[in-house]
């Protein structure tokens, strides 16, 4: 009787079976979970990646507004910048209508961040213009 | 006396007619001989592990219906062995009905192997005598004999004939248990091996994710990142709205103004 029944070992090893079959079960859900995880991590860090490299290039935005306003349209035009490290004011007493066309038109066609602006009608072909961009 | 202490185990002999007085302690069982069958038979093999594929076939036809165990050993050179047949069940529940638990159970021998060399008979109860007739040791009522005394075991010195009472040989035999085991423990092997894939691809995901924070340049928090990407697309949304709407307002003929201030396109004609 020294000698471990049989049916013991067999009851153990159902035992060990039952526990093991749990085990996979919640290590098949982990992954699962860390599957779903990992695609909505890498969604946002896509997503977050466009917007930033849109929005959140400070650098690259001051150079393409100071390209817009070196055009030979506007180095003329009476237009004035003053950049700040958040954000760049643009303002200009009397443009004319043309110039703004041109000016709007580079402006709304570059992914910039404007935060307010205010165009005022002077005369038939002359404009008061002022506007904010953020960075 | 039908006990004899055996280093630090008692010796008994156990019989379905011989009333035992037992404390709980280890015991060396002898088996009656009316609790097994016995044959002794000449093989043309060399070593009883061969024989015991035979033994299932050697008693067919003799024994009575049950679920028998086997066991032989050899009993001479010239290829006499020793067969017996038991049933591990009526053996353990006389056992039970003894008082004596199975984990008490040190060894447990036929009486074929320890007492082969009795000399006479000797009585093992009032009713029944116990003799060797033709080197078989065999139970016969006490009157048919002369007895020379009661049975004694405290001189016999126990063989390495030894038999292991299966527990629960009567619903599955061993070899069956033995066979859904090792198919159990395959499973588990599977299972496991499946488990540490299952892991390894957990870490790799975790790696994985821990290597997109640098090569997107994230924050170091799920929740940093999504309070950022919730900023940006809000000014996304915001400027491709004032774009869309200052194109239609623009259609407008005699504008004397229009400004944009807190996400708000004002037109003043």
């Amino acid at each position: 009787m020294n000698r471990i029944n049989p049916l013991y070992v067999g009851l153990f090893l159902l035992v060990v079976l039952t526990l093991s079959v749990f085990e996979l079960n919640s290590a098949k859900d982990e992954l699962h979970e860390a599957q779903a995880s990992y695609e909505k991590a890498e969604k946002l860090a896509v997503e977050l990646s466009e917007l930033k490299k849109v929005y959140a290039n400070h650098k690259n935005m001051q150079m393409k507004l100071k390209r817009i306003l070196t055009q030979n349209r506007l180095k003329n035009a009476g237009v004035i910048a003053l950049y700040k490290k958040s954000r760049a004011k643009i303002s200009a007493e009397s443009l004319e209508k043309s110039t703004l066309d041109f000016l709007m038109s580079k402006i709304l066609n570059a992914p910039f961040n404007i935060d307010s602006f205010e165009i005022r009608k002077l005369s038939k072909n002359k404009v008061s213009f002022k506007m904010e961009i953020k960075w | 006396m039908l006990t004899r202490f055996n280093q630090d185990k008692k010796i008994i002999f156990l019989d379905p007619h011989t009333e035992l007085v037992v404390s709980d302690e280890k015991l060396h069982i002898i088996l009656s001989p009316s609790l097994y069958w016995v044959k002794k038979v000449i093989l043309p093999l060399k070593h009883a592990r061969e024989a015991k594929k035979l033994l299932e076939s050697l008693f067919e036809d003799v024994l009575p219906e049950g679920n028998y165990s086997y066991s032989v050993y050899k009993a001479s050179e010239e290829g006499e062995f020793f067969i017996f047949a038991y049933e591990d069940k009526s053996i353990l529940d006389l056992l039970t009905k003894q008082g004596i638990s199975s984990s008490n159970i040190g060894s447990v021998h036929f009486a074929q192997s320890e007492l082969y060399n009795l000399q006479g008979a000797m009585k093992i109860n009032e009713t029944q005598s116990i003799y060797v007739k033709d080197g078989i040791v065999t139970l016969v009522p006490c009157c048919w004999i002369q007895e020379s005394g009661m049975l004694s075991i405290e001189d016999t010195q126990l063989s390495k004939h030894k038999i292991i009472l299966t527990q629960f040989g009567h619903i599955v035999d061993s070899s069956s248990l033995i066979k859904i085991s090792a198919i159990l423990g395959l499973f588990i092997l599977l299972i496991w091996v499946e488990l540490f894939i299952l892991k390894q691809d957990i870490q790799k995901i975790q790696a994985q994710s821990s290597e997109l924070f640098i090569k997107y340049k994230l924050k170091p928090t799920i929740f940093q990142n999504k309070a950022l990407l919730k900023k940006y697309t809000k000014i996304h949304t915001n400027q491709t709205k004032l774009r869309m709407n200052f194109s239609k307002e623009l259609k407008k003929k005699n504008i004397q103004k229009i400004s944009y201030k807190n996400n708000k396109l004002k037109v003043i004609l």
